[in-house]
């Protein structure tokens, strides 16, 4: 006899059914006959007209409130059943495919009321709003954008919008919800075998290219919705500057690598970098401009690859990381402009300096923090030659004596160290208590 | 990131009082999962300016190796300073080596016969400078299209006096033989981040320092490829923007923004760290290459602290 007592078999007989017992089986209620649905009705009566909504989520509409609600008692807001985060995945798990290539945040966070009404709308799906009204109430800035792009894109206001391109909850096949890859999403309209097509495009067989590289899907200022931020020999159709003859079998390829493609135009401002004593390193590759900069068009000004502080954090994560950290430390209420707005090129050359870490300055106390600190400058802590730092008798007191440019973390003032008296008494010694 | 004052090790008011303290080490972390072996060095001084007591500005670069002697890149005055010592560099045997063609030197290396070879930041282009202090030309690699389809990054040169060039323009590591004859050139992996500096250790095996992923490659003396050795160390680093090896075959990893030394073993295993980010003698501020002598004596190019710092390993 494996259980001795019955206790012991009972108790063993609990937990086994605890573990196996399926989670909503905790929220079956037994209603009395004839009442599901209805009994609910009789005090929430608001539902009845939510009940003539054109779009009626399928539970409320066969009076299955226990499905999502507990009619007595529950530790989630709205007597919910379970997390709103994870409510509606119970059953809608497709949504976001195995492999999904790209997914949208909101339903990832399970936050699908931001675009369904969990009850029942007049819109399709049971979603709030129709059409890109939904979307760019999040998506202001693309909103913004193809509703006052002189140069609309077709498909973006159309009754679809923003749907005609993008799936609304995951992609399996594409980033940015995108229903398929680019150039392959927009071979499905433009027909890039077509003479039109060709000419428009200098005869250069771009029918395989990113068509995202020169035009903005959303809408532009540009005709032929280049981007607004678009290289000139683009925008002029002067591809041969930088590309050999459309006929060549390298066509798209560059004629040359690196900076030397770059330096036939912008002669001036390649010079000026290259006779400075530091050059950013990836400038001298032979990717050289284009690690940074796009050559054909961007949402970025400068023609940027991404926003600055992204493109920076390309290679400088660290530093990114430190930004990020610092500006959700609450001690860091007086974090620095530039490092609050991560704005790398306040303090540092982009392309070359004659400075270490490429700062603008040789003096970073009068030359960099002073531009916005001047007061500081003079009505401070001593600093400047005759201020010996007590630390180190080949440095000077300067602002970054006690201050960290990019950030500190956890510390406040962007000092590096815990506290002010950590910070004094690194020279102060005799005031260590 | 721990807070930079709970990094710094103890450090003592003055030096006979430090060098008296026998168990005033920099400490190493122990965490045993870093591996088995225990490492401890110790600070032994600092050099910051020559004999005219001309100060050392934001050095970049050292070079040491035998015959008791150490080459400074003092970056900021555009000059070399070239250090004899016994038990120590003596900043009064200092002596300044300043060419016309060195603008702005950034790393150094030094062959066995004493000749320095320095990549100048501005020219893009390595200097030879003879043991006497005199310029004696360009290294510039065979068939190489043009100099603007070269960029020299970083160079090492080998026990045999080889060197070996870290081109980022053709993406490959090309080694010269001692006469400037080209003898091999790897390529680059298929992916990395970035690589900054490159060194070859005592079994003539090359490697690569990829500053973004924090990675080390290698390539075996007779391999023509490079493989990864460690994983991304965006863990225990910032980033690393300089690598030098000892005779155990040990790699070191100049961390610049953490201002810290990591060690490897010959594995890519994690051994530990050296000093932290401060100011006082012992600490580091966006340090820059590094080299270790024939004594086991590590020299680090301290360059925001304009100082150059002299560790050893303790047994």
């Amino acid at each position: 006899m494996i259980f001795r007592s019955a206790p012991v078999f009972f108790v063993c007989l609990w937990a086994v059914l605890l573990g196996v017992a399926p989670a909503h089986a905790v929220h079956e209620v037994k209603l009395k006959p004839g009442a599901k649905g209805t009994e609910c009705l009789k005090c929430h009566e608001t539902f009845r007209k939510t009940l003539q909504n054109r779009s009626v989520h399928p539970l409320l509409k066969s009076g299955q409130c226990t499905a999502c609600h507990d009619p007595h008692t529950s530790s989630h807001k709205n007597l919910l059943i379970s997390d709103i985060n994870t409510l509606c995945s119970g059953c809608h798990r497709e949504m976001v495919p195995d492999k999904a290539r790209s997914s949208h945040k909101v339903v990832v966070d399970g936050n699908c009321i931001t675009c369904h009404n969990s009850h029942g709308s007049d819109n399709p799906f049971i979603l709030s709003k129709t059409g890109n009204a939904l979307c760019v109430e999040c998506h202001q800035d693309i909103g913004t954008l193809a509703s006052q792009a002189e140069f609309k894109h077709e498909p973006v206001q159309k009754d679809k919008g923003c749907l005609s391109c993008h799936n609304p909850h995951a992609s399996a096949r594409a980033d940015y919800l995108l229903k398929n890859k680019v150039p392959a999403l927009c071979k499905a309209c433009h027909k890039t075998d077509r003479p039109f097509f060709v000419g428009r495009h200098m005869n250069y067989k771009v029918t395989d290219s990113s068509c995202d590289s020169c035009h903005n899907p959303h809408g532009s200022n540009k005709n032929g919705i280049l981007f607004d931020a678009v290289h000139a020999p683009v925008a002029e159709k002067k591809c041969k500057q930088c590309h050999p003859d459309p006929g060549a079998s390298n066509a798209l390829e560059t004629k040359k690598k690196g900076v030397r493609l770059c330096r036939d135009c912008h002669q001036e401002m390649v010079a000026e970098t290259f006779n400075k004593n530091r050059v950013h390193a990836p400038l001298t590759d032979n990717v050289g401009c284009l690690n940074c900069h796009h050559p054909h068009g961007t949402r970025e000004k400068k023609l940027l690859n991404d926003t600055q502080f992204n493109v920076c954090g390309t290679c400088h994560a660290d530093t990114v990381e430190l930004q990020k950290w610092s500006i959700k430390n609450p001690k860091n209420e007086n974090l620095c402009e530039p490092v609050k707005t991560g704005n790398c090129v306040s303090c540092h050359s982009p392309h070359a300096a004659d400075n270490i870490l490429l700062a603008q300055a040789e003096n970073i106390s009068t030359g960099m923090c002073g531009k916005c600190h001047e007061w500081e400058t003079h009505a401070t802590h001593p600093i400047g030659e005759k201020a010996i730092d007590q630390r180190n008798r080949n440095l000077t007191v300067e602002c970054l004596s006690c201050h960290t440019g990019c950030g500190t973390g956890n510390n406040p003032w962007m000092m590096p160290f815990a506290s002010t008296y950590d910070l004094c008494t690194q020279c102060h010694e005799e005031r260590k208590r | 990131m721990k807070n930079e004052s709970d990094e710094k090790p103890m450090m003592a008011s003055n030096k006979t009082c430090r060098i008296l303290i026998a168990g005033f080490i920099l400490a190493l972390s122990a965490t045993p999962s870093w591996g088995a072996e225990e490492l401890k060095f110790q600070y032994i001084t600092s050099i910051y300016s020559d004999a005219q007591e001309v100060k050392l500005k934001q050095p970049q670069g050292v070079a040491c190796r035998k015959n008791n002697l150490l080459i400074v890149a003092d970056t900021g005055n555009a000059r070399l300073v070239r250090y004899t010592f016994k038990d120590s560099p003596a900043e009064s045997t200092a002596r300044e080596i300043s060419v016309p063609q060195l603008k702005y030197p950034q790393q150094i290396a030094m062959n066995s016969k004493s000749e320095i070879f320095v990549l100048d930041g501005r020219q893009r282009r390595i200097i030879r400078i003879t043991a006497d202090g005199k310029f004696n030309g360009y290294i510039d690699p065979q068939n190489t299209p043009a100099p603007s389809a070269y960029a020299p990054i970083s160079f090492h040169i080998d026990k045999d006096d080889n060197l070996y060039i870290l081109d980022i323009f053709s993406e490959q590591v090309i080694g010269l033989g001692p006469r400037g004859e080209t003898r091999k050139r790897i390529k680059f992996p298929k992916k990395y981040g970035f690589f900054l500096d490159l060194t070859v250790d005592n079994r003539g095996r090359v490697l690569l320092l990829d500053c973004v992923d924090a990675r080390v490659y290698s390539a075996t003396a007779n391999s023509a490829r490079f493989s990864a050795i460690t994983e991304g160390l965006k863990a225990y680093m910032r980033f690393p923007a300089g690598l030098t090896t000892d005779r155990q075959g040990r790699i070191y990893l100049v961390d610049r923004n953490g201002s810290k030394i990591i060690i490897l073993a010959r594995d890519g295993t994690l051994l530990g760290r050296l000093s932290a980010r401060g100011w006082k003698e012992g600490l580091l501020s966006y340090p820059s290459q590094m080299c270790i002598n024939d004594r086991g004596e590590i020299f680090v190019a301290d360059t925001n602290n304009n100082r150059v710092q002299v560790f050893v390993e303790i047994e």
